[in-house]
């Protein structure tokens, strides 16, 4: 009867439920390279405050046996299987989860385009099988810019340029990325560093010959200003620009548009996942690198003295600077 | 008197609601739609024909310097952003009389450049300099020619 008592008395809430292990997936075939990767994590839970513990690494791996494969559909048939091995080779940013071991899943593996690729995942501890399907894009075609250094890129107020590319067949988003290439100088030591200036993703127009976007000679002024430290001793000189062109999946842009911030009433929106048995994301990716541009006199004239970089330190085009010549 | 009270709450609001002020973008959104104080200098870029395929002739470079000694220093008032694409390019400038360079270039391979005359052959470029002058309110045009 005491015994009974104290069952009855028993006050304690279990506020969580069991984890569930939900498998996490993250790939996103990348047509420019020869080497794919997946990312396979699950979701952890702790007794303690989520966002003051890190978990340990191993709560956030899956143990037991792990067997990815990848299939590469045509016409109804399967022309190629592919077969994903681990691998730490790729360290992982340092930050709030741990980053000591990085497993991944690596298979050389050429994406052909306009294929529909499979991917399965087999969880031995799970007994469970994950799936996803995406379409590989089909080839990017950049019109501008060209790799040719002589067509130097103008930049500045009043001038602004536009890239150019071909629309690619499944693509259902895409962005252009500017890379701005510096060397800095603080007390005799030369340093290269870089600037990176991602554009608003493009979404495809319909039937259109070609997509473009136009990128503001006067917002580059803005960033340089917003993002580079001014100040005395640093001398600045502009090396060239590199322009990055991506287009992503459909599935890529559901992914996007549903971790993107909500403009409407609904604040929270479910983020958008295409793996059966998991969460997570299986897309493609096509990309192409107009590396080693230059930028015209006339930009790095204004850069050097217009009147909202004029403090970076930058030289002019002559590699001199001379504090009278202000735009 | 809840009336009252409620009235000058409405009022301090409406104050308040009209002193904000919207958000300044530091980017004039309407720069390209600024009336015109200038002239305007309008140069067609044709790519003069050969027997070297178009894709392979490209223009490169298109600038305007105030004088002929900035042209050859390198000191350019502005420079186009050339594309394929684009035939007619356009500077607003003050009135006066401009100098103007424009570049073409070969990327054709082995020697086929140098037998359309581009100086040392793959990405060798020719040039059309040429001198106009710019009038108040008025579109000078002008069409560079290039040596074969």
């Amino acid at each position: 009867m005491t015994a009974g008592l104290m069952v009855s008395c028993e006050t304690g809430i279990e506020i969580n439920s069991t984890n569930q292990d939900v498998p996490i997936v993250y790939c996103v075939l990348n047509s420019a390279d020869s080497f794919q990767y997946v990312r396979l994590q699950k979701t952890y839970l702790i007794d303690q405050a989520a966002l003051e513990f890190p978990p340990d690494q191993d709560s956030m791996l899956f143990t037991g046996e792990i067997v990815v494969t990848m299939e590469r559909w045509s016409a109804g048939k399967v022309i190629e299987t592919i077969r994903f091995t681990e691998t730490n080779e790729i360290p992982k940013d340092s930050g709030f989860f741990p980053s000591e071991k990085n497993i991944l899943y690596m298979a050389k593996a050429n994406i052909v385009p306009n294929q529909i690729y499979r991917l399965y995942i087999y969880l031995g501890s799970k007994e469970k099988i994950l799936y996803a399907e995406t379409s590989s894009l089909g080839k990017l075609v950049v019109i501008d810019p060209l790799p040719i250094q002589e067509r130097k890129i103008s930049l500045y107020s009043g001038n602004n340029y536009t890239c150019r590319w071909q629309p690619v067949a499944n693509a259902g988003v895409y962005q252009v990325v500017l890379r701005f290439n510096y060397k800095e100088t603080v007390d005799g030591i030369e340093k290269i560093k870089h600037l990176d200036w991602p554009q608003t993703f493009a979404s495809p127009g319909s039937d259109a010959e070609y997509l473009s976007n136009d990128i503001s000679g006067s917002r580059f002024m803005h960033i340089l200003q917003d993002n580079l430290s001014d100040g005395s001793g640093i001398t600045r000189e502009v090396i060239g620009m590199n322009f990055q062109i991506v287009s992503g999946s459909m599935e890529m842009k559901y992914y996007i548009e549903s971790t993107s911030p909500s403009e409407g009433a609904l604040m929270e929106k479910p983020v958008y996942s295409n793996i059966t048995n998991g969460i997570g994301l299986f897309c493609s990716a096509a990309k192409i690198d107009v590396d080693q541009l230059l930028l015209s006199p006339v930009t790095i004239d204004s850069i050097a003295y217009g009147q909202f970089t004029r403090n970076l330190g930058f030289l002019d085009h002559t590699k001199d600077r001379d504090s009278t010549n202000n735009l | 008197m809840i009336k009252k009270s409620s009235l000058w709450i409405l009022a301090g609001l409406l104050v308040l609601v009209s002193c904000v002020k919207p958000p300044v973008d530091p980017v004039d959104p309407n720069e390209n739609t600024k009336p015109k104080i200038s002239g305007t200098l309008e140069i067609e870029f044709r790519v003069p024909g050969s027997f070297l395929p178009p894709s392979r002739v490209l223009r490169a470079d298109l600038s305007v310097a105030k004088d002929a000694e900035s042209l050859y220093r390198g000191h350019f008032l502005q420079m186009a952003n050339v594309y394929n694409s684009k035939l007619v390019y356009q500077f607003d400038l003050a009135p006066g009389v401009y100098y103007y360079q424009a570049g073409i270039i070969c990327i054709a391979e082995g020697d086929s450049c140098s037998a359309a005359s581009f100086p040392g052959g793959k990405f060798g470029m020719k040039w059309a300099i040429g001198t106009t002058e710019v009038k108040q309110d008025k579109t000078t045009h002008v069409v560079p020619q290039f040596t074969r």
